[in-house]
């Protein structure tokens, strides 16, 4: 073994400052590679769950050709950015870019979600960009959940009524056609005992919490009068109609009809629930239409509306996405234009695109008047006729609400549904911290 | 003799005494640099965290770049907060259940397949098979097999006479579950940390008391459980903190459960997550988050000093 | 068998044989128990989409088809490359590090030494959602969003590694190091060819574990690289479950294929895993 103390010593001592002077370049000089992947540029970043990589090549189409029309001839570019469906909605992604101040310059929204973004001031005003004629085109019903002291801060780009999605082989086996679809809460818990047996369950409902779940049961609780919050803005949460609602789900899964799980990506999807046989009947939206006919074309399926309560009126609730700005974006003027000239122009290639979104690539309802005349012919054909004459009217738009009014509601809805608990105490127990909330709450309007 | 002869040969040699001073620091030195890289990689990417955690705090944050200082007051929110107590009783409750059946089912494994042949070195494959796929997997898997009425578990269930249990969609049931799929993920790991300790018990023990007459159980009790203890003590601390951390629990109530049905899996580390990412209140979730480091530091301090500075050496 | 020891042995020994076999019996089933989830993935990985809830756990039909969409529909092998590079870096950088640590903080004497020990153990118990809000923003200042570095470095430093090696090296006899240093050695002269030769089980073993749980890693991946090109496996199953619907056989095949190069390391290499860890926590 050699005996050279000083050697070794220096060269591992060298060598180790070496190495540690490299790592540490490295670790300076990465910024400067990472910062190189963020080009500067001008480029506005779409973020959405649709496009280029979606699953629906129509989708695919629509986003990818209204892009390419609009850089066609502006400036700055648009630029879609896919990120999957559920790291959008329930991931991290937007979270962490917003909080780090690398929020996209134009990105879609739910109406569940408006006040946190509201709130947060990252919406951009829409409204100068938008003509007189074009804002009246849009129903008040659809627009007031996105507008706040008549400011104009996302363009919806569809509506979604919820239905009732049936089975027509389950109602075949069943010796049911149909007119025999539920019109009353008691008809519907009963038709989906009837229809439960030991490979299926009768019903389905939305059992994850969520923004999704809220949504699907608002119109239960609207069906009997009832409301979240007075005109004062106390809450009114505690009422026969709010307990009846919560009753009717917490039935439909105590009586065996309604799985306490459900399949796929959720209650909203069409094809894993219904389409797979695991339920004979499915609380989902119109997007069910494509969804079948896209992904399940061998299961025939019927829609029918809602049942109502007893002394209940007709309502549905309509969701849909809204395109929004960022206004701490890059160029938040730009993305505004962008928004407005392809969903919110009176020209007749804007009013045509909301048309193909609702009938081509999806099966939606249009939020434009316009829009519903342009493409009649096409809202007036199969089962998007259903929604369109029998559904859509009685349509009320998705409630807007800070995230902590949603998980009073959801809790709720869970602990009535899956925990068991008294629908009365559980709507006592959420109107309270409904009130305590909304005494201390300085945002914009719930609606 | 060999050292002053050294001493010698050694080029620019120093007298001894400085030499020995020379020693002490280079080792000091080499000691240094040859922990830096790991404290300092360890110190910006776990520590500074945790400060920021800390920092962050004492702001109330809305997530999208504004923040005011409002020192206690994410603190005071937590104490009234009901979300908060009760996500820190699942997590009691998910720690109560996790621990004990991980030391019973690994002690119980281990000492099925202690002795050394090729069948038992096959079987403790198969035990240990689980911790080969990712967390993400075994959720997709086990909530796969728990389906409602269609799932394999429920139909061998009603098989067996209990029939219409839903597995995850009973608030009851559902943390017991999403704790069976951890503890099959787990067991593997720890039935070997237990064959370790098992086999350092030397054989001459049992064979005493087998010659005294003593039954299988009776040298259980009096030989293996008292010099299991240092293993006992590295399974039960180790596993009290992987279910407080929550860090398999995370993975399998993201994708099993999302911290339903009713709130029933919602752990204290569910809720840290969901107040950041779904509620953008990033000062409240540090606060949290920070008061759960607390904690584990705690614990650690606790383990450090019950082991004798990790020897892990029962006296 | 012959035996000239009293009556009672061969009676007793027969006793042990009986229940021998009894528990014998109850390990297999046990062991079956435990590996069924995994045979049921691969029931489902060969199963058509019909098929998915029928009872049976031989497919009826089995086919491939699964397979072949997961590889060509989607760009897994993007995502296994991807995955692949990233363990194998972490686990070569991370294996380098903790020795030098571990080395450093079992035998070399420096003031401070078992404080700092103490308060890099402790780091080990912070795990990743207690801190991924903070990280991500430091790993965002850094430039390190959606790039290798962010999903490299991070990952490689965890006091467990740290732990464990320094375990090993409290136990190392003495000897072949004392030598070294009256030989005049420099210390990393007596970690290059001393210490690490001599950790060549422990590291065998810290390799496969480390390359096992940055494969299997999800959610900094998840959080950091959300860039599709840059997306880990795991990632991408989570995501599979999601973006196809109702295709639980395409998620199990998805599985499959993520989780086969883990399972045959194993298969390899478990003498190796299972001797290390079984040794490591309890020497002292």
């Amino acid at each position: 073994m050699s005996l050279k103390t000083n050697l070794p010593a220096g060269w591992s001592r060298r060598s180790l400052l070496k190495g540690g002077a490299a790592l540490g370049a490295g670790l300076a000089a990465a910024p400067l590679l990472g910062r190189s992947a963020f080009a500067q540029d001008t480029t506005l970043d779409f973020w959405q769950f649709y496009a280029p990589d979606g699953e629906v090549k129509s989708q695919v189409d629509w986003f990818v050709k209204m892009v390419d029309d609009y850089n066609a001839t502006m400036d700055p570019k648009v630029k879609l950015t896919y990120v999957v469906n559920t790291e959008y909605m329930n991931g991290t992604k937007l979270a962490t870019s917003f909080a780090s101040g690398q929020g996209p310059d134009i990105f879609i929204i739910s109406p569940g979600d408006f006040l946190r973004y509201y709130n947060g001031g990252v919406l951009a005003d829409l409204t100068p960009h938008i003509d007189a004629a074009a804002q009246a085109d849009f129903p008040e019903t659809v627009i007031a959940n996105r507008m706040v002291d008549g400011k104009i801060y996302g363009i919806p780009m569809e509506v979604e009524p919820m239905a009732f999605y049936y089975s027509v082989k389950a109602f075949e086996d069943a010796g049911l056609n149909e007119n025999d679809v539920p019109q009353s809460w008691d008809q519907l818990l009963e038709l989906g005992q009837k229809l439960t047996n030991a490979d299926r369950y009768g019903l389905l409902f939305e059992t994850n919490p969520g923004y999704y779940q809220n949504f699907t049961w608002y119109p239960f609780m609207w069906q009997g009068g009832g409301e979240f919050q007075t005109a004062e803005g106390k809450s009114a949460y505690d009422s026969p109609a709010t307990v009846g609602a919560l009753k009717l789900w917490q039935d439909a899964v105590n009586s065996g009809a309604a799985p306490r799980q459900v399949l796929g990506g959720g209650g909203g999807d069409i094809v894993a629930n219904l389409g797979s046989g695991y339920c004979a009947i499915q609380n989902v939206g119109i997007w069910g239409i494509s969804a079948m006919d896209n992904n399940a074309p061998d299961v025939p399926y019927g829609i029918f509306k809602l049942p109502v309560p007893t002394g209940g009126k007709y309502v549905t609730v309509g969701g849909g996405w809204a395109f929004v700005a960022n206004s701490k974006g890059k160029n938040p003027e730009a993305a505004a234009k962008f928004i407005a000239w392809a969903l919110a122009s009176m020209d007749p290639g804007s009013v045509q695109r909301v048309v193909d979104w609702c009938t081509v690539a999806k099966s939606d309802m249009p939020p434009r008047n316009s829009a519903l005349e342009a493409g009649k012919e096409a809202f007036n054909k199969g089962n998007l006729a259903k929604f369109a004459n029998d559904i859509h009217p009685g349509t009320r738009a998705e409630p807007r609400v800070p995230p902590e009014v949603y998980k009073i509601i959801s809790d709720s809805i869970q602990a009535a549904m899956l925990g068991g608990t008294d629908p009365q105490a559980a709507a006592t127990a959420a109107s309270q911290q409904l009130d305590a909330f909304l005494a201390s709450y300085t945002g914009a309007p719930l609606l | 003799m060999a050292l002053s002869s050294t001493s010698e040969t050694v080029a620019g040699s120093k007298p001894a005494a400085s030499r020995g001073l020379t020693t002490r620091r280079r080792e000091m030195i080499a000691g240094y640099l040859f922990v830096a890289p790991d404290a300092l990689g360890l110190l910006i990417f776990v520590g500074l965290p945790m400060l920021l955690s800390l920092g962050v705090s004492v702001f109330d944050v809305d997530g999208f770049g504004s923040f005011e200082f409002v020192g206690l007051a994410n603190y005071q929110k937590m104490l009234v907060d009901p979300l908060f107590w009760s996500s820190l009783r699942v997590t009691v409750q998910f720690a109560v259940m996790l621990v004990p059946l991980l030391y019973v089912v690994g002690l119980g494994l281990a000492l099925l397949v202690q002795r050394t042949s090729k069948v038992n070195t096959v079987l403790r494959a198969m035990f240990f098979a689980p911790q080969m796929i990712s967390l993400v997997v075994v959720a997709l898997v086990f909530q796969l097999m728990v389906v409602d009425k269609l799932g394999v578990l429920p139909r061998s269930l009603s098989f067996l006479g209990v029939g219409g249990l839903s597995l995850l969609g009973n608030p009851s049931l559902a943390l017991f579950t999403v704790t069976v799929a951890a503890v099959w993920f787990l067991m593997g790991f720890y039935m070997l940390i237990f064959l370790g300790g098992l086999q350092d018990i030397p054989r001459e023990y049992y064979e005493a008391a087998r010659i005294d007459g003593a039954g299988r159980a009776q040298s259980f009790w009096n030989i293996t459980l008292p010099l299991l203890r240092p293993t006992s003590f590295f399974v039960l601390i180790v596993s009290t903190v992987a279910a407080v951390t929550g860090a398999q629990a995370f993975d399998l109530v993201y994708v099993m459960t999302k911290g339903g049905p009713a709130n029933s899996t919602s752990l204290l580390i569910s809720y840290i997550y969901q107040q950041a990412f779904q509620y953008s209140a990033f000062g409240y979730a540090s606060a949290i988050a920070t008061l759960l480091v607390v904690l584990l530091l705690v614990i650690t301090v606790f383990f450090y000093l019950i082991t004798k500075g990790g020897r892990f050496q029962y006296d | 068998m012959t035996d000239t020891a009293a009556p009672t042995l061969p009676a007793s020994r027969m006793r042990l044989d009986t229940v021998g076999v009894v528990w014998l019996l109850v390990a297999c089933i046990l062991a079956l128990m435990a590996i069924f989830p995994l045979l049921y993935m691969l029931s489902i990985a060969f199963k058509g989409p019909t098929d998915v809830f029928k009872p049976d756990l031989i497919p009826p039909r089995p086919t491939l088809d699964n397979f072949v969409y997961v590889l060509t529909e989607v760009p897994f092998w993007r995502y296994l490359i991807n995955t692949f590079i990233v363990s194998a870096v972490v686990t070569v950088l991370a294996l380098f590090f903790h020795t030098m640590a571990g080395y450093a903080l079992a035998r070399l004497r420096f003031p401070g030494r078992e404080t700092l020990f103490l308060a890099m153990f402790s780091t080990f118990l912070v795990s990743l959602p207690v801190i991924i809000v903070p990280l991500f923003i430091l790993v965002r200042a850094l430039g390190f969003l959606n790039t290798w570095q962010g999903l490299i470095i991070p990952a490689i430093f965890n006091a467990f590694g740290i732990f464990l090696l320094r375990q090993y090296y409290l136990s190392l006899p003495r000897e072949l190091e004392e030598a070294a240093i009256i030989d005049g050695a420099g210390y990393w002269r007596i970690y290059w060819s001393v210490i690490l030769p001599l950790s060549r089980p422990i590291i065998a073993a810290l390799a496969i574990l480390f390359f096992l749980a940055n494969w299997n890693g999800f959610l900094w991946p998840l959080t950091v690289a959300s860039d599709q090109g840059l997306w880990l496996v795991q990632v991408a199953i989570a995501n599979f479950k999601n973006q196809y619907s109702a295709s639980w056989n395409y998620t199990m095949a998805a599985s499959t294929i993520v989780a086969l190069p883990m399972l045959i390391l194993f298969l390899v290499f478990q003498r190796q895993i299972m001797d290390s860890i079984k040794t490591s926590g309890l020497k002292g």
